[in-house]
């Protein structure tokens, strides 16, 4: 699957500002804001997020930039964690997991190419963004913490109910976005676009391009 | 964003980070994969230490590492503890702690700048399967700039909710966010587009 198209313009885009979204739904700044007293974080709701707006292969490389720039040494994972450190700890398989997951979200959710339905919508978000991350993210564990699978297992639910309430408000903001702004569920750029905004938006958008 | 590389001229700050890459990948596999007394753990926990000395860190550099681990590590000791006998729990925290400490040291001593180089040499040669290397670079610079960008609507979004007295929720918070997201993206993409990247 490694061979595909290349993105053009504007899925490089939209890779890069979903990877920087999820890099900034996991900063503390933005957790106080998100949900006041509640310990978890919003980055795996942005990774789930990824899947559902972006679809498969955008949304798996948005969460593949951001883990080689946490690899890099930037501190873009929740809570500012950050660095190859990361890469070797127990939760490495979670990390892997993640971009697993959303190819699996983006494939259930963004199937027939229609409006999101709620009923899909929350299949793939919880086969994607819970079984298929805890499938990758439990044998990595085991393996490096040296309990058994079981043991694991049971440690790792007590996460479940955090990652079901992300899950419930992935669903709910997909469907949100979808009414506020579909065009950001905008297929692919494959064959140049042609809007007619093209010139105004050009010019504004200029000066925050790097090496313009 | 602030990296975590520690400015110095240790011989590790000093290396390629491609070698410094494999070096530690190799200490690294060796911690992990050998199976530990109490007594090679310790020789283990030396390495790790003196490694940190070397690199100029110090102790306090060293303690700054595991104390953003420490949850973590909590965590893993104390699900060990329940499930095995002490001496097997020890080794096995104390030698995750080793992993990610060692595994950090890269970090410190190498600029990101250096790492994304690093990251596109090791990935030109996958270009046989497919793999742009220069498209991957691109990406990742283009999100470091864009960062702050989305950091700026993120905090637009909260000034103006508290101007209207609004509690912020997932709701009112994220969805205001992904539309000035993915507005920025399509123009960001045409952007793009203009300057010649179409496919």
């Amino acid at each position: 699957m490694t061979t595909r198209t290349s993105f053009g313009g504007a899925d490089l885009a939209r890779i890069a500002v979903f990877a920087a979204l999820i890099a900034v739904l996991g900063m503390p700044p933005a957790i106080a804001a998100f949900g006041g007293a509640v310990p978890i974080t919003a980055q795996t709701l942005g990774v789930m997020l990824a899947g559902t707006i972006l679809g498969p292969w955008r949304g798996a490389a948005a969460v593949l930039v951001l883990e080689l720039l946490a690899f890099a040494g930037l501190p873009v994972l929740a809570g500012g964690r950050g660095g190859a450190g990361v890469f070797v700890g127990p939760s490495v398989g979670y990390l892997i997991g993640w971009i697993a997951g959303v190819i699996v979200i983006g494939l259930i959710v963004r199937a027939d190419r229609r409006r999101p339905t709620i009923l899909r919508t929350s299949i793939g978000v919880v086969l994607g963004g819970i079984v298929t991350i805890y499938a990758f993210g439990i044998p990595f564990q085991a393996g490096i913490t040296g309990l058994g699978f079981g043991p694991t297992f049971l440690s790792s639910l007590l996460f479940l109910p955090g990652d079901l309430i992300k899950a419930v408000i992935a669903v709910a903001l997909t469907l949100a976005l979808w009414r506020a702004y579909p065009r950001a569920f905008g297929q692919t750029s494959r064959r140049p676009q042609a809007s007619s905004d093209t010139v105004t938006s050009v010019n504004e958008s200029a000066p925050t391009t790097p090496q313009a | 964003m602030i990296s975590l590389y520690r400015p110095g001229t240790s011989p590790l700050h000093r290396m390629p980070a491609g070698r410094k890459l494999l070096l530690i990948g190799v200490l690294v596999l060796a911690i992990s994969i050998y199976p530990h007394t109490l007594w090679t753990l310790g020789i283990a926990v030396a390495v790790v230490v003196a490694g940190y000395l070397i690199a100029g860190q110090g102790i306090s550099g060293l303690w700054r590492q595991v104390r953003m681990v420490w949850m973590l590590i909590v965590f893993t000791g104390v699900f060990q503890l329940i499930f095995v006998p002490w001496p097997a729990a020890t080794i096995t925290t104390t030698r995750i702690l080793l992993v990610i400490l060692c595994a950090a040291l890269i970090s410190l001593t190498t600029q990101t700048s250096a790492m994304l180089d690093a990251i596109e040499r090791g990935l030109t040669p996958l270009s046989r399967i497919g793999v742009r290397a220069d498209r991957i670079a691109l990406l990742l610079a283009l999100t470091i700039t864009v960062i702050p960008v989305i950091l700026g609507f993120a905090r637009d979004i909260i000034t103006a909710h508290r101007a209207r007295g609004v509690r912020p929720g997932p709701r009112t918070f994220v969805v205001p966010l992904l539309v000035h997201t993915m507005r920025f993206a399509d123009e960001l993409g045409e952007a793009l587009v203009a300057r010649g990247l179409r496919s």
